[in-house]
């Protein structure tokens, strides 16, 4: 008997996210089942990462079913390297969202809970969906419990925020729809694999690529589709905006790689120049706006589409990359790098909220200009929040070095004006940290609040894995790297045959 | 098909027969002091009996009944189980409601049973004259109900508009029949596409052809002829909308099939063209109005305005496909559609009408579960995945795409993202708003059970949605 392992990681999560809104009584019992079931869906995707076999290219565990037949869409799961690290990635952060949840009181406890189980499960079917519009499904669905989230447990702007993020990225995914129906009508099948078998001429490529990149583009996002992304985060609870920054964006980063750069490189060919720009505009401008912000959670979104900017830099740089020399190892190095980048913001921006979070459910203001001094209050945390602002900005040893530093070889490789204003962010990255650091956590104290303040022990707990992580992560890369090689191998030959 | 002589074709036309025979019944005991409570039974047990005398006298082949002037087979008997499923959701539903406008009547319920007739007679018509005997049937006595709620202005004002325009409608469908016939020289419809298929069409053929749509048009309150459709849906009493929302719909699609099925018209450039954009106009008016709109009524109005828009999308895509595609369109839309209102027909069935959609501040502080009944309908209405709603778009977009109409994708679908404004300002209301209205009703355990029917089919199809497709595939292949 076989296990079906990635139908167990999808509907384990969404049909306990069902059942736990029939019950609203003991929360101590509401936090326990929440823990309990991400705990299990963390130890099923340790499992698939521990049984996935890094040496074969091809998707494994796939299971496909007819779903519906008569539109010729199937129930089509598997994973390469890149899915199955995304879905770890997944799993970390709810479990750790969960076990942070159960720390805060909340209205409507049960519906919270099951918010996050859906998304949960929604996501991991995004990670392994190989049916375009299965994809599509788990992609759209995905946005109900967020938009639930930020609009019932959001701050006082909140409906704005739901609405702006629901809207836009619906917009996004409505062209996906029509581009994913228009490559039916030539191929007639929603397969990924045969996506990437299809041959198009360059004006369909353009045209879809134009279509694709956008709705993806609004999920990373890019600038300037990029709006909705601050008033989302300002208004999320906290663990909203940790799923927010840390899933939600990889899923845009994930389209790119899986859907779009294999299956259009000739129309992402033509104008990935247009697209490195934004890219650059984003690491740069927006890095400026971020410097600027008042707002705590406001300056982490802005860097967050600054990081974000690298990622789509890694993807578009390839293009460039291959008119300059050819060699395919220098494109699976930019992509790694991307790849690299996104799970490294994953978890450093999920730290950062998470710390912000606590600040503000002590102080009551994520304004900085209001807060002065922490260290003298909660030195642990201030620890803690000065290591992930330092992560943040590319701090060696730290896991976004890594990254960074790959794109910023390939862009060499590219070009010298990429790579002179990609690096010059580091400058501005760390300018936005450090200036953050020294406002909020050093100087004199502004508010003084008697009790204890520091971190309790969960925190503790959860922000020593986080750190942990991102530390192992920034010395030791090469395991996720050679675990993800043949995968990008593979998917660089995938573009290259067509170029 | 088998033309049937007069024994087989009256055993074929029970289920009918006992809803006209129940409706004198109801009317009769309405009158009648002690009996009178009994008429709201009376009218369940006349769907209930119709329905097993349906399913009991399945055709197993086409039938042509009454000199081939009805028509009966499993396209229509599955519609026709669409129309009672929706029908019976209407009755039980609304119950409350005109128990508290003290409307439950003989005239009341044999009314709603004559429309539904009218309908039934539309479904199966294969005769013109017959045709617009259940176009009158039905459109007369939606007038009466219309006009029922005496003391209300707003109702008057909806009966009125409904009568003028409607009887407008029909005269246009009248004068499109006189042509047709004067051409054909049949009033037999099945004859009149046979006429045609080995002709070329005449202006004039298609001429009647597009007096005939305007008519269907209006029915559907396609744009430009869907001024009567808000004003109705606000004056009109929430079970009158409930069944005006969706079996005439349903009623009309099957009309606009008949006329169209194997008939040379479809592939006519000019007459596809007009299809295509009343609907694109209709998708534009409905979106673009439904977003200004306070009031849940006629939000959903103008909601019904967009979805007629997508109803002719889909028969235009007919000309290159077939008509499953309308026809599951409509079937979704239609029960999506009596889900919602029947929602707030419920909601406002004690002390309290739900007029404005602030009305629905908070409800799902007060009860998740409704609260959720009706954000599943309205995603449903959206095209959301997760719920059928999404199919329906979907299969749309996709003839859209097929047939090579790629701009009017995207338009359509840019259109549905303008629409899905307004669907999520009714979900922002209920869950996002905090301070609720203690005067909405949200007791009663049989119409909750009921109400949920629905909702919870949507999800169930949603997920396993193939069997239906391929029966709907099948009989309108």
């Amino acid at each position: 008997m076989t296990i079906n392992i990635l139908s167990l990681l999808i509907w384990t999560p969404i049909i306990s996210g069902l059942l736990i809104l029939f019950y609203n009584k003991k929360v101590n019992i509401l936090n326990a089942y929440n823990i309990f079931i991400n705990f299990i869906v963390f130890l099923l995707s340790v499992f698939l990462l521990i049984s996935f076999n890094e040496n074969l290219s091809d998707f494994q565990f796939v299971e496909n079913i007819k779903w519906i037949p008569s539109l010729n869409i199937h129930y089509y799961l598997g994973v390469d390297a890149i899915s199955t690290l995304l879905i770890l990635l997944n799993t970390i952060i709810f479990l750790i969202v969960s076990i942070y949840n159960s720390t805060l009181s909340l209205k409507k406890t049960n519906q919270y809970y099951a918010s996050f189980l859906i998304a949960n499960g929604l996501t991991i079917g995004v990670f392994c969906a190989l049916d375009a519009i299965l994809f599509y499904i788990f992609f759209e669905a995905l946005l109900i419990p967020m938009f639930l989230i930020i609009g019932i447990w959001g701050g006082s702007n909140r409906i704005y925020a739901s609405i702006k993020f629901f809207i836009y990225t619906f917009l996004g995914s409505v062209l996906l729809l029509v581009s994913f129906l228009y490559i039916n009508s030539s191929i007639s099948s929603f397969n990924v694999t045969s996506f990437y078998d299809a041959n198009f001429s360059l004006v369909e490529q353009e045209w879809l690529f134009i279509a694709m990149a956008i709705a993806f583009a609004i999920k990373i996002p890019m600038f300037p589709f990029h709006t909705w992304l601050p008033d989302a985060h300002v208004e999320a609870p906290t663990s909203g905006s940790v799923v927010l920054a840390a899933i939600l964006l990889k899923v845009g980063a994930y389209g790119f790689i899986r859907f779009v750069l294999p299956v259009v490189p000739l129309g992402a060919m033509s104008l990935d120049i247009y697209f490195i720009i934004l890219s650059l505009i984003a690491i740069v401008y927006v890095g400026i706006i971020a410097i600027t912000q008042n707002d705590m959670k406001k300056l982490i979104a802005y860097s967050s589409i600054s990081h974000m900017g690298f990622v789509t830099l890694g993807f578009f740089i390839i293009f460039q990359l291959f008119d300059n020399t050819s060699s395919k190892e220098d494109l699976v190095i930019s992509l790694s790098g991307s790849m690299y980048q996104i799970i490294s913001h994953g978890f450093i921006s999920a730290a950062l909220f998470i710390c912000v979070g606590s600040i503000y459910d002590r102080y009551k203001t994520k304004k900085i200009s209001d807060l002065s001094g922490l260290l003298n209050q909660m030195p642990v945390y201030s620890w803690y929040f000065v290591f992930f602002a330092l992560a943040n900005c590319g701090l060696p040893g730290t896991s976004s070095f890594v990254g960074e530093l790959l794109i910023i070889m390939s862009a060499f490789k590219a070009s010298f004006t990429y790579a002179f204003l990609a690096s010059g962010t580091l400058i501005i990255s760390a300018v936005y940290s450090l200036w953050l650091v020294k406002r909020v956590i050093y100087g004199e104290v502004k508010i003084n609040l008697d009790e204890n303040l520091d971190a309790n022990t969960i925190e503790k707990f959860l922000l020593l894995t986080l750190a942990l992580i991102v530390l192992i992560l920034g010395i030791y890369p090469d395991y996720i790297m050679s675990f993800m090689n043949t995968t990008l191998q593979h998917i660089t030959e995938n573009i290259i045959i067509k170029l | 098909m088998i033309t049937q002589n007069i024994t087989t074709s009256l055993i074929n036309f029970i289920p009918e027969i006992i809803l006209f025979t129940m409706s004198m019944v109801i009317l009769l005991i309405g009158t009648s002091k002690s009996l009178k409570k009994y008429v709201f039974h009376f009218t369940v047990l006349s769907v209930v009996l119709a329905f097993i005398a349906s399913v009991i006298y399945f055709p197993n082949n086409s039938l042509l009944l009454f000199n081939s002037s009805i028509i009966k087979n499993n396209i229509t008997e599955f519609f026709k189980y669409i129309c009672y499923f929706i029908f019976f959701i209407q009755i039980v539903v609304s119950k409350e409601y005109l128990n508290r406008k003290k409307l439950i009547s003989g005239e009341f319920y044999s009314l709603l049973i004559f429309a539904l007739l009218g309908c039934f007679i539309i479904i199966s018509a294969n005769n013109l004259i017959v045709l617009f005997l259940g176009i009158e049937l039905s459109s007369l006595s939606l007038y009466s109900l219309i006009a029922l709620n005496r003391s209300s202005f707003l109702s008057s004002e909806a009966a009125i508009k409904y009568f003028v325009l409607s009887i407008i409608a029909s005269a246009i469908i009248l004068f499109g029949f006189s042509y047709l016939y004067g051409i054909t020289s049949t009033i037999n419809i099945l004859d009149i596409a046979t006429f045609s298929s080995d002709r070329e069409i005449s202006n004039l053929y298609l001429f009647s052809y597009v007096l005939i749509f305007i008519g269907v048009a209006f029915k559907f309150a396609v744009a430009p002829f869907h001024m009567w459709l808000p004003d109705v849906y606000e004056g009109a009493l929430l079970p009158i909308t409930n069944f005006i929302a969706s079996i005439p719909k349903i009623a009309f699609f099957v009309f606009a099939y008949r006329f169209l099925d194997e008939n040379p018209i479809i592939n006519n450039d000019n007459f596809s063209k007009l299809i295509l954009s009343l609907g694109i106009f209709s998708i534009f008016i409905g979106n673009l109005f439904a977003l200004a709109q306070k009031k849940i009524m006629r939000m959903l109005a103008y909601s019904g305005v967009a979805n007629a828009g997508f109803i002719f999308l889909a028969l235009f895509s007919a000309t290159e496909y077939n008509f499953s595609i309308a026809a599951f369109y409509v079937a979704s839309y239609a029960i999506t559609a009596v889900s919602a209102i029947s929602i707030i027909t419920f909601m406002s069935s004690k002390n309290f009408d739900v007029v404005y959609i602030y009305d629905l501040k908070g409800m799902s502080s007060r009860s998740g579960y409704i609260a959720v009944l009706l954000m599943i309908t309205l995603l449903s209405t959206a095209g959301i995945p997760l719920t059928i709603g999404f199919y329906a778009k979907y299969l749309v977009l996709d003839a859209l795409v097929g047939s090579g109409l790629i701009s009017v994708a995207v338009i359509v679908v840019l259109m549905t993202v303008v629409g899905l404004y307004y669907y999520l300002r009714v979900i922002w209301f209920m869950f996002f708003e905090s301070g609720c209205n203690s005067l909405v009703n949200t007791n009663g355990r049989f119409s909750l059970f009921v109400l949920s029917l629905i909702p919870l089919s949507i999800l169930l199809i949603f997920l396993f949605p193939d069997s239906i497709f391929s029966y709907i595939f099948k009989i309108l292949a």
